[in-house]
């Protein structure tokens, strides 16, 4: 009998394990498969569009998820978050009060809030010479994107063998690798200023790696991100994954919730399936994390849509026709609002369950395309609804 | 789930430990799902790359819309191997079973000569690599020990597996008392290998013979209430996936129902009240490399839940990398440098948390990673057979066998 069981291994479910296995309780995480961030940027979007994330968070309308966390709670994630991640050796900077530019593959400046340290050096739009290193092979990175937009930048490709980004990574973890880069780099005499590459510095130990190239370069060197596989997405699950782990929450890979045990007011316990055989996990409260459409949180049939665990009651725009605006770049589709509505303690709303608590993108009015707050979101409703379902266990 | 769910979303290509450090490999998505769109029955394969693929399932486990990526890549290197030929190699791991009756039968003379530069080089030439040195065979194997131990109102049947059997015979003895101490009846049957190597070196119907030979005993005995326990998690997930799956036996759902692994049984019996055994100290730090058909198994990581209740053990899980070995994968010359690369990236995070010794559930994953290392190695059964202070004398012999006795490193 686990005090807690979280169903999701994404951002939001990994934050509520975490922070309930800190608190000394007994948890286990079930998780369908890897979770999305693993293809995301590593980065924290807390709010886009505004210089300071902080101006931004009262901007939704009512019903959205950041109004049930307040302004403190989501300042309190995010610095427990930051916590974790130091003490692991993945440090993220920032903070709240500002949004900051990091550089993308296609040469654009994005705003977020929190980065890994590799991208702390990221060009901010200050006038300085800008080398991108970039590999031989590398699909879907193209160095030439980002001069065409930046005059004061420049390029090279090295060979490293291998073209992918999770083989580049894996052989920056290896020290005679990355002598022969270094050596290369020396070589090039490239110009004074920042050097620039694909986010492929290792894949555990990317700060300890960045630090001693750019010592050794003698210059500041940061990440961009790139599109999927995403080296900074694993690195960040991964880090989280082996802190529960070291906290002592039991993880349950691979694995989709067969069937549900109700109770009246109660969720009693849930069944995954280990090939033809049912486990049965126990557990005094859940928290039901396992994201929005993509993830398979949320499944749309022709006319609606519905949740796929518990089966909870699903707000959505009723009519097809009004789910998608004409415009497909026209940010902020109705059916991204669709999703479970919660109280402000973060049980669903209509379901007359008092151990189930609801974070993350399943979340109704999230909109998290148009607020540019995914990850931030992810973050702050997780460890919200752990801190509820914390108060009500006792 | 079929390949046509498959969203492209490359989760199933980050976790890939082959395309992570071998060009040729396309990786999971495109061996799998992607090819699978242009493979046709009538065809012949021409895509040689599917036999870099290890089996480690990672790809699977990880995969978020539950896309069979390994088994629809296993239909291809079996249909690939069908059509282009069996290498020697490919023969010899096939029946690792019946070389190991051969060997166990002449054990004295093989452990002397199988690490010779002679025997390696012959290794070599018919496709064998010989990197990590071979383990040793026992003349007395567990298949030749007694059949019934132990009493209980509670019985199951032990599926001990080729490694220990022909191998570490003692951790399969250790193994067995301690289940006969949670006050269980234990069953030793006769039985063959589980079908795994047979499956994972092209040859279906190899696999087939030898899971039906196991079937038959096994239901026998589950239809008389035993359940069966299995201690090495590759063979439990043969008999638990690949049984009712790829090769179809009949009996293959009920087997899958009533098949668990040792450790979860334990826990099992300790929830119910069964049992209440106490642990007592082991000193003892311990980096627990959990082997990826462990993972695959989707039933959490029970040793780990068992070293908790250990005092004094020191323990890390590492669940990020692959050994490499993939049980007969590395030991074939074409796929050594994969293995090899594999493997030391496995050790890195063991080295950094510097062990006494290293744990693992798996025999292949112990002789590579004890095999790289040179830190000795140990299976999670060992340390719980400790920690309950047993000794190997309930079976007869006077003599006191401690856990590190033995090692998974055969001499070089």
């Amino acid at each position: 009998m686990y005090d807690v069981v979280i169903i999701g291994g994404g951002l939001s479910g990994l934050m509520a394990s975490i922070w309930l296995a800190d608190r000394g309780k007994k948890t286990a995480l079930i998780s369908k498969g890897d979770p999305m961030c693993c293809l995301s940027t590593g980065c924290i979007d807390v709010f886009g569009g505004t210089s300071s994330p902080l101006k931004g968070i009262e901007k939704p309308p009512r019903g959205h998820p950041y109004h049930f966390v307040g302004l403190e709670g989501i300042r309190d994630s995010l610095n427990f978050f930051k916590k974790i991640m130091a003490g692991s050796g993945l440090n993220y900077i920032g903070d709240i009060e500002t949004n900051r530019g990091i550089l993308t593959p296609l040469g654009t400046i994005k705003a977020t809030c929190l980065v890994p340290q590799t991208m702390e050096a990221a060009y901010t739009g200050a006038d300085e010479y800008i080398h991108i290193v970039s590999f031989k092979g590398l699909k879907d990175f193209y160095p030439a994107y980002i001069t065409s937009k930046n005059e004061n930048a420049g390029y090279s490709v090295f060979d490293a063998g291998i073209s992918t980004t999770i083989g580049l990574a894996t052989r920056f973890e290896d020290t005679t690798f990355r002598r022969e880069f270094v050596a290369k780099l020396k070589s090039w005499e490239i110009p004074n200023g920042r050097i620039a590459m694909p986010a492929v510095l290792g894949l555990s130990s990317s700060v300890e790696i960045m630090e001693a190239i750019s010592k050794e370069l003698d210059r500041k060197i940061f990440e961009i991100p790139t599109l999927p596989p995403s080296i900074p997405g694993i690195r960040l699950f991964r880090r989280l994954k082996y802190t529960l782990q070291q906290k002592g929450g039991d993880i349950y890979w691979g694995r989709d919730i067969a069937s549900v045990e109700r109770s009246d007011t109660q969720i009693e316990a849930v069944t995954i399936v280990t090939g033809s055989r049912p486990t049965r996990v126990e557990g005094r409260a859940f928290v039901l994390a396992t994201g929005s459409f993509v993830s398979g949180g949320l499944y749309a049939l022709r006319e609606s849509v519905y949740e796929t665990v518990f089966n909870l009651p699903v707000i959505f725009p009723k009519k097809r026709a009004k789910w998608f605006n004409e415009d497909f770049f026209d940010i902020g589709h109705p059916i991204e609002k669709a999703g479970i509505r919660v109280d402000r303690s973060f049980r669903p709303r209509h379901a007359n369950l008092e151990n189930l608590f609801v974070c993350g993108s399943i979340l109704a009015f999230s909109d998290i395309m148009k607020y540019g707050c995914g990850n931030g979101m992810a973050i702050a409703t997780g460890v919200a609804a752990a801190k509820s379902l914390d108060r009500w266990l006792g | 789930m079929k390949f046509e769910h498959c969203i492209r979303c490359t989760i199933c290509v980050e976790n890939c430990p082959v395309f992570s450090v071998e060009p040729k490999f396309p990786g999971p998505k495109q061996a799998g799902p992607d090819a699978q769109r242009f493979r046709m029955d009538g065809e012949v394969s021409v895509d040689s790359w599917v036999l870099f693929c290890n089996q480690c399932k990672r790809c699977e486990t990880v995969c978020p819309y539950g896309v069979d990526v390994s088994e629809i890549i296993l239909k291809a290197q079996i249909k690939y191997v069908e059509e282009h030929g069996r290498s020697i190699a490919n023969y010899m791991f096939a029946n690792t079973y019946n070389i190991g009756i051969l060997a166990s039968a002449f054990a004295p003379i093989v452990n002397k000569i199988i690490n010779t530069h002679l025997v390696k080089n012959i290794m070599r030439v018919i496709g064998i690599s010989t990197y990590i040195p071979f383990p040793r065979y026992h003349a007395f194997t567990l298949s030749k020990g007694r059949r019934k131990a132990g009493k209980g109102s509670k019985k199951v049947v032990f599926f001990y597996g080729c490694y220990l059997n022909f191998n570490r015979p003692d951790i399969g003895r250790k193994i067995r008392s301690i289940l006969v101490s949670m006050g269980l009846e234990v069953i030793t049957p006769h039985q063959v290998c589980c079908g795994l190597p047979a499956l994972g070196n092209g040859d279906l119907d190899s696999a087939r013979r030898f899971a039906n030979k196991n079937a038959g005993i096994l239901v026998h005995y589950i239809n008389r209430g035993y359940d069966v326990v299995y201690a090495c998690t590759s063979c439990g997930l043969t008999l638990v996936r690949d049984y009712p799956g790829i090769m179809t036996l009949p009996d293959g759902k009920k087997i899958s129902e009533n098949t668990y692994n040792v450790h979860e049984y334990i826990l099992n019996l300790m929830e119910e009240g069964y049992v209440n055994p106490e642990f007592g100290p082991v000193d003892m730090r311990i980096a627990y490399h959990i082997p990826c058909h462990l993972r695959s198994l989707g039933i959490g990581y029970p040793a780990a839940r068992l070293f908790e209740m250990i005092p004094d053990l020191q323990y890390q899980v590492l669940d990020d990398n692959c050994c490499g070995l993939s049980g007969t994968y590395g030991f074939k010359e074409k796929n050594k440098d994969v293995s090899v690369k594999l493997g030391k990236l496995a050790t890195l995070p063991i080295l950094e948390y510097a062990p006494d010794a290293i744990a693992s559930d798996c025999g292949a994953c112990r002789m590579q990673l004890g095999g790289l290392t040179g830190i000795s190695t140990i299976d999670p059964s060992e340390i719980i057979f400790r920690s309950l202070n047993m000794s190997l004398s309930v079976f007869g012999g006077k003599k006191n066998i401690s856990a590190g006795g033995q090692d998974d490193k055969g001499d070089d």
